[in-house]
């Protein structure tokens, strides 16, 4: 036994990083434990072949929040934001595409292509959209309330954010009230006629759920993804991991200690009749001990499988275990010689931002289909970038990558395994991909598919939900990670959940890991 | 032109109008209720569809009726018979086994542990935890919808009653709440089981009168509503109403009579009379005109605001969400003459199974596929059926011998993917139904003397239901409570004074539960006075 800390936490993920520099610049000394030798999670960058680096997952930071920004200073650890002119890109079966751009005049003329009733609401569109995102934006670093004990002090926080509610008026409370809980298909109808650009936007509600966009809720995931702004999107110069980085370096700077190739193998449980974490014990023996452990793993992985059934109430252990984590998003990177013609864009301008290939919301819907019955779907919904065409550094060069999300692949095959099927679905995705950039595949230098077991095996992700849990109704607000225990405590004492587990949920937003480190610091 | 003057008229005799007829009558108001066909019942009615045999044409079962309503109208007394439809069978898919519930509690277990013994053991607690939602749910069947927004003394009131209620349930079942209302009925119902047949047949409940799977977020509470039903036991209240729910229909026109209602048939509604802003009486399809200073509609929502009036008198936020407000019907009807009693391939004979429902939901997927047919606008190749043999409980409903059998089925899409709705297309859908049937009933096809298929069209164009949809509306959350049928106008009022709404599009929504009638009468009556 070495030293002893203030706080532990398990994992190097974003949130992970969040919370411990937030706490170290609160002056408690903290040790970060992460079992993988790179930082960021599956919010990192990796070299995947010589000279090739792509980020794991998330691609995008539009949500990571500007408060966490400013107080670890992370700009001067150098963090750098980059956006693109063009938002979205939807090659069509046709032949065309529909672009968005960051200017709405542009847009404006771009969907009138398609729709000329549509181009014509599109800005009262996105003023609703602007206007139920503000209000919504004011949740993610707010503890969920406590139903069990509606204490004063745990809604204090909220009387802001319920007088702005207030201040909206009655109409778009109602208005908020009735579209949240909406399919998001049902939501797009009600604004629009055209299957190309609903078919885009559709994408946005289904992020980091199993569900198509006709399921009750997708709407608010489609809210979820916008809170940053109407298809915002905020890319980190030098790709994902720099953020880590930057978190790193912001944390270390304030005292912080990160370990890298250091497993978590458990937490340690002390004390009868009232059981707290006293600290972990790492994958080769050594034991580390710290008034409190913060776990940036998911919510099932940290109780089950690092505290173990046998500390917990059999309540608790019904909760976790049923918790739907349903992952069933995967990736496929390519290296290819050259930059892809994508049909309808001529102008490499328009592949800046995201492509996405869902010509129709039921498109997006078919390919649910086939993961209900357990099979990975013939026609995928892809959502690609082409991070080399802002930085050229991330491959050769006159190369580029292609990071395509594929939906839906789901982790629980009900016929053979992944590790059998992997290279078939990769095909499956290289074929949709060939229709919208007819070519690609002569260019491809090297294929990566990563399934959603391959992001259980490597980032420790349940079921590989890169949400840590499926970001449905039933699953957010004071329902995450499980009923009761949504303010970033657990049933454990002394161990907390900072991760994409707890409220607000899943992408790069830093809001669970800020949130934890503040809830332990109000201790 | 008929010159009567009446105190209120209740536009639709169905059990809503029929309720809010009854209500108003009760209170003193010289009422008249105005029916479009030659019976009452609406969607609730018993027809002679072939000689000897009597259809429950549309609905089947009265499952949710609010025992507030048979005890205030006294309706035993006039005639209220519900017999019990207790047990439910379900086969499996290949028709060989079969899942049995009945009465008999250990006996019920003891057939679900042959599925899986864990479901034996989590059935007593998913029933008790059931229970105690209702339980908790149903307190908001007999409430106006307080509106959130509002800073009107009485609206705030309701809503801290409410809060009341539901913090004072304790925390677990809070959340079980929480769940119920976002969940979908397949992972509401994974959460205790993992039997096949069961999974399945619990989550049917979640998907009648919906266009919604059994995977689909949100169908958990259309579980629940439906299971709000079975709770009144002291009433005796889930069932089959004696001569089917026409009978229901008529025990009601009968108790609003005996309050002093007119109940008049043959009389559709061509719309509402207003000046200046109030209604003033309605005309009738064949021109007359009768007074009331008020006006209560039982239609649906879009008959209500946007063919009984003329939507320029009203505002635009409400004709544009009552335009929104989703009505696409998803549930079709098949309803046989049978020679004689039929026999199930997997329990062969006669016996009190057959008094019950014969639920063809053998396995999840098996509904989730019969949904993935209808969302792309076809009908169901393989629907989910809930089969129900009214004979066996009432005799009367068939000549001695023989048989009638009511086959509810999902799905049927209101609109079809290609074109409309076509009397081949009906057919083709009645015959998808019997050869699932005959996988079940062997015999069936032999034994059926005369048969009538409807699809949501159908029931549109027969009972006026704006699209079929049985509920008037879906059961979601964007459309429950204060937000049915649309923001601001959920307390049976309208923006037309002396004009109230009083059918399942108004809150606590549809089945034959007689709330809306009950509640909209109600408040008529407090504002008008």
């Amino acid at each position: 036994m070495n030293e002893h800390y203030d706080a532990i936490v398990i994992g190097a993920g974003h949130n992970g990083l969040v919370a411990a520099a937030t706490l170290a610049a609160a002056g408690r000394r903290v040790l970060v434990l992460e079992g993988r030798d790179t930082l960021g999670g599956v919010a990192g960058t990796e070299e995947v072949w010589p000279g090739y680096r792509v980020d794991s997952g998330a691609t995008d930071a539009a949500l990571f929040q500007d408060e966490i920004v400013r107080k670890l200073d992370l700009a001067r650890h150098g963090l750098k934001f980059e956006t693109s002119p063009a938002l979205l890109l939807a090659p069509q079966p046709d032949g065309r595409a529909l672009t968005l751009w960051r200017d709405e005049a542009r847009t404006v003329q771009e969907i009138a292509r398609f729709s000329a009733r549509d181009a014509e609401r599109w800005p009262a569109f996105a003023r609703q959209v602007a206007r139920m995102a503000g209000l919504l934006r004011g949740m993610l670093l707010l503890a969920p309330p406590d139903l069990s004990a509606l204490r004063g002090g745990d809604l204090m926080g909220w009387a802001p954010l319920a007088l702005r509610l207030k201040r909206l008026g009655g109409d778009d409370m109602m208005e908020l009230m009735r579209v949240l809980p909406m399919a998001a298909r049902d939501y797009l109808d009600e604004w629009f006629e055209s299957d190309a650009l609903k078919g885009a936007l559709g994408g946005s509600a289904v992020v980091g759920a199993t569900l198509g966009p006709r399921g009750a809720g997708t709407n608010l995931g489609f809210f979820y993804q916008n809170l940053g702004g109407l298809l915002e999107q905020r890319f980190v110069a030098g790709g994902m991991g720099r953020l880590a980085e930057a978190l790193a370096a912001a944390a270390r700077e304030r005292g912080a200690t990160i370990r890298t190739g250091a497993a978590v193998a458990r937490v340690l449980v002390e004390g009868d009749p009232e059981p707290a974490a006293v600290g972990v014990e790492l994958a080769g023996g050594e034991t580390i001990r710290a008034a409190v452990v913060l776990s940036n793993a998911d919510p099932r992985r940290t109780l089950f499988d690092l505290v173990g059934p046998q500390h917990l109430e059999p309540e608790t252990m019904r909760h976790v275990r049923n918790i739907i984590y349903r992952g069933s998003t995967a990736r496929v990177n390519l290296a290819l010689s050259g930059l892809p013609e994508f049909a309808g864009a001529s102008d490499p301008a328009q592949l800046g931002g995201r492509i996405r290939v869902s010509p129709s919301l039921d498109t997006i819907e078919r390919a649910y289909d086939a993961a209900k019955y357990g099979r990975y779907s013939e026609r995928p919904y892809l959502e690609i970038v082409i991070p080399t065409l802002r930085e050229p550094s991330l491959a050769p060069a006159g190369h580029h990558m292609l990071t395509i999300t594929a939906l839906y692949a789901p982790y629980a095959l009900r016929d053979g395994d992944w590790d059998g099927q992997s290279a078939a679905f990769g095909e499956t995705v290289l074929d949709v991909l060939e229709g919208v950039a007819p070519g690609v595949r002569a260019t491809m230098l090297h294929c990566q598919v990563v399934t959603p077991l391959d992001l259980e095996r490597r980032y420790g992700l349940t079921e590989g939900s890169i949400y840590h849990g499926q970001m449905g109704l039933d699953q957010m607000l004071v329902m995450r990670p499980i009923p009761g225990w949504s303010r970033y405590e657990t049933p454990l004492r002394n161990l907390y959940l900072c991760g994409a587990g707890a409220h607000p949920g899943g992408g790069v937003t830093g809001a669970p890991g800020y949130n934890a480190a503040r809830a332990v610091l109000s201790r | 032109m008929n010159n009567h003057t009446y105190d209120a008229i209740v536009i639709g005799g169905g059990h809503n109008g029929l309720v809010a007829g009854a209500y108003l009558a009760r209170a003193g108001k010289k009422t008249l209720v105005l029916e479009k066909r030659h019976l009452v019942g609406g969607a609730s009615v018993t027809e002679e569809v072939f000689p000897g045999f009597k259809f429950t044409v549309f609905s089947y079962v009265v499952s949710l009726f609010r025992p507030e309503i048979v005890r205030e109208l006294n309706l035993p007394a006039h005639g209220l018979t519900i017999l019990p439809l207790e047990s439910t069978l379900t086969p499996t898919l290949d028709g060989d086994d079969y899942l049995y519930r009945d009465g008999d509690h250990y006996q019920t277990l003891r057939n679900i542990a042959r599925f899986s013994r864990r479901d034996a053991d989590a059935y007593d607690d998913y029933g008790r935890s059931m229970y105690f939602m209702a339980k908790a749910v149903k307190y908001i069947l007999g409430v106006i919808p307080p509106d959130p927004t509002a800073l009107h003394p009485k609206d705030l009131m309701g809503l801290l009653e409410m809060a009341r209620h539901f913090l004072g349930l304790g925390q677990e079942q809070l959340y079980t709440l929480a769940k119920l209302m976002t969940m979908s009925a397949a992972d509401f119902v994974e959460q205790w089981f993992e039997s096949e047949p069961l999974k399945a047949t619990l989550s049917a409940s979640g998907i009648i009168g919906t266009f919604l799977g059994p995977r689909s977020p949100g169908t958990a509470y259309v579980l629940l509503h439906h299971y709000m039903g079975e709770i009144d036991g002291a009433y005796r209240a889930w069932g089959f109403h004696k001569g089917g729910t026409g009978g229901l229909a008529e025990v009601l026109a009968t108790a609003a009579r005996a309050q002093g209602a007119e109940v008049r048939c043959n009389a559709g509604v061509a719309r509402v009379l207003t000046a200046g802003g109030r209604a003033t009486g309605v005309v009738l399809d064949n021109g007359d005109e009768i007074r009331a200073p008020l006006v209560l509609s039982s239609l649906d929502p879009k008959q209500t605001f946007l063919r009984l009036v003329d939507p320029a008198q009203l505002p635009d936020d409400l004709v544009g969400a009552v335009r929104r407000f989703q009505t696409f019907g998803s549930s079709g009807k098949v309803n046989l003459a049978l020679d004689r009693l039929p026999e199930l391939g997997c329990r062969p004979g006669v016996g009190r199974h057959l008094a019950g429902a014969v639920s063809i939901s053998p396995n999840l997927d098996y509904i989730e596929r019969a949904y993935d047919d209808a969302k792309y606008g076809h009908f169901s190749k393989q629907p989910y059926i809930d089969v129900i043999l009214p004979s066996m409980i009432d005799p009367d409903m068939a000549p001695p011998g023989k048989h009638v059998m009511s086959c509810f089925v999902q799905y049927a899409p209101y609109k079809l993917a290609d074109g409309e709705w076509t009397d081949e297309k009906r057919e083709a859908f009645g015959d998808a139904v019997v050869d699932v049937l005959a996988r079940y009933f062997p015999d069936i096809r032999d034994i059926i003397l005369h048969r009538q298929v409807l699809t949501p069209v159908d029931v549109e164009r027969i009972t006026g239901i704006t699209e079929g949809n049985i509920f008037h509306g879906e059961l979601n959350l964007s459309q429950l409570f204060f937000l049915r049928p649309a923001p601001g106008y959920a307390k049976y009022r309208t923006p037309i004074k002396g004009y109230y709404q009083c059918g399942s599009g108004t809150h606590p929504g549809g089945g034959i539960m007689g709330a809306p009638g009950r509640l909209g009468a109600l408040e008529a009556l407090r504002s008008s006075s």
